[in-house]
């Protein structure tokens, strides 16, 4: 799925989950767009500021549920990276896309509670595919793990498949998660990764290959 | 020969398609003399295709409702917002607190007034008439004190 750009989707769109890389006159024009929300919250429109939740919620929200685990810890986190974002719009200086900015934040929001989390002894009590609503909620694309194979039996096996992926990407290391969901689960291109994360780009390709690695061995058993 | 750092480079950017022509083919030669490598590689391609098929998740419908009720929220309670946030209290507290405060005057200005009054109305100091009879019986009249 590499190409899915967020800065492209639309509040509408945003629902159906996109999976196509958007052309770049696209791309760009959801740039001016976030430009514009920006400048508007930046005067105090509220109605700007809802408007640009409801573009991202769906990829922050799926960011933090992927990195935490658990859908009610999840939304608070995603909540509270909007607030976040909220609060430090006058010092975003607009460098670079605003989504890479905001990607930024949701991502060192999630790390700051993982690791206040784990002070707690925290532990995932609901796994992510649980809930109904993370299946797709119907309208979206998604093509399912059980799709592939027919018959009763196999979309219980491919549902025990997903739990086992979401299972252990959730174990692992926090940095090898987080660059699992941005690359291969919400596509983001390796320049917008650098910008997030600010790794060197042979820090990245180094450190997401172990990252796939990992998950690889974790998977061994489901793989054979 | 590469590191093993480099080749986790290569393989990150070959499996993304991020390596530039050269290096993309030096890369296929190296794939073309090593079965272990390509056994990796297809394992690699696998795992990535199976996380990327995982269900795309939505936020709840109401979470940017939520959102914004929690911005008001603190907005609220920050100090630049507390002026705002008395201004906007509802109706009815304000006038609780109008009918409070005017029922507080009131009453302080009750007090104040009352020791005035009953110095005012104080009955001069009185004592029994000069009526034997009467004050026998206890029913004598009194006459106030003249001062």
């Amino acid at each position: 799925m590499p190409g899915k750009d967020a800065a492209s989707v639309t509040a509408a769109e945003s629902q159906s989950a996109p999976t196509v890389s958007p052309p770049p006159d696209e791309r760009s024009a959801a740039d001016v767009r976030d430009r514009r929300l920006v400048r508007r919250i930046r005067n105090g429109d509220d109605r700007a500021f809802e408007e640009l939740v409801r573009i991202y919620q769906n990829r922050i929200f799926g960011l933090t549920l992927r990195m935490i685990g658990n859908r009610q810890e999840a939304e608070d986190l995603a909540q509270e990276v909007f607030l976040t974002v909220h609060k430090a719009i006058a010092s975003y200086r607009g460098e670079g896309r605003f989504y890479t900015w905001l990607y930024r934040i949701a991502s060192n929001t999630c790390k700051n509670r993982i690791k206040y989390l784990r002070g707690r002894n925290f532990h995932r009590s609901v796994p992510v595919e649980d809930n109904p609503e993370a299946q797709g909620g119907g309208d979206g694309p998604v093509v399912p793990l059980q799709s592939q194979i027919a018959g009763p039996e196999a979309m219980a096996q491919g549902t025990r498949l997903q739990d086992a992926i979401s299972r252990e990407l959730a174990n692992l290391d926090p940095e090898h998660r987080l660059l699992i969901v941005l690359r291969d689960i919400q596509g983001l291109s390796y320049s917008d990764i650098l910008r997030i994360t600010g790794l060197q780009e042979g820090t990245l390709k180094s450190r997401l290959h172990r990252a796939r690695v990992a998950l690889k061995d974790r998977l061994a058993d489901y793989l054979k | 020969m590469n590191s093993p750092e480099q080749s986790a480079e290569l393989m990150s950017a070959y499996l993304d398609a991020e390596l530039e022509g050269d290096e993309a083919e030096a890369f296929d030669s190296l794939l073309a003399d090593s079965p272990e490598l390509r056994d990796e590689l297809e394992d690699l391609r696998k795992v990535m295709q199976l996380v990327a098929e995982l269900p795309e998740v939505e936020a709840p419908e109401d979470f940017a409702d939520k959102v914004t009720r929690r911005l008001r929220r603190r907005q609220l309670l920050a100090p630049e917002g507390a002026l705002m946030g008395l201004i906007s209290l509802p109706f009815q507290v304000l006038s609780i607190i109008v009918i409070l405060t005017a029922a507080g005057l009131y009453m302080m200005a009750q007090l104040e007034r009352r020791p005035a009054k009953i110095e005012r109305d104080q009955p001069a100091v009185q004592v029994p008439v000069d009526d034997p009879e009467a004050l026998r019986s206890g029913e004598a009249p009194l006459r106030p004190i003249e001062r």
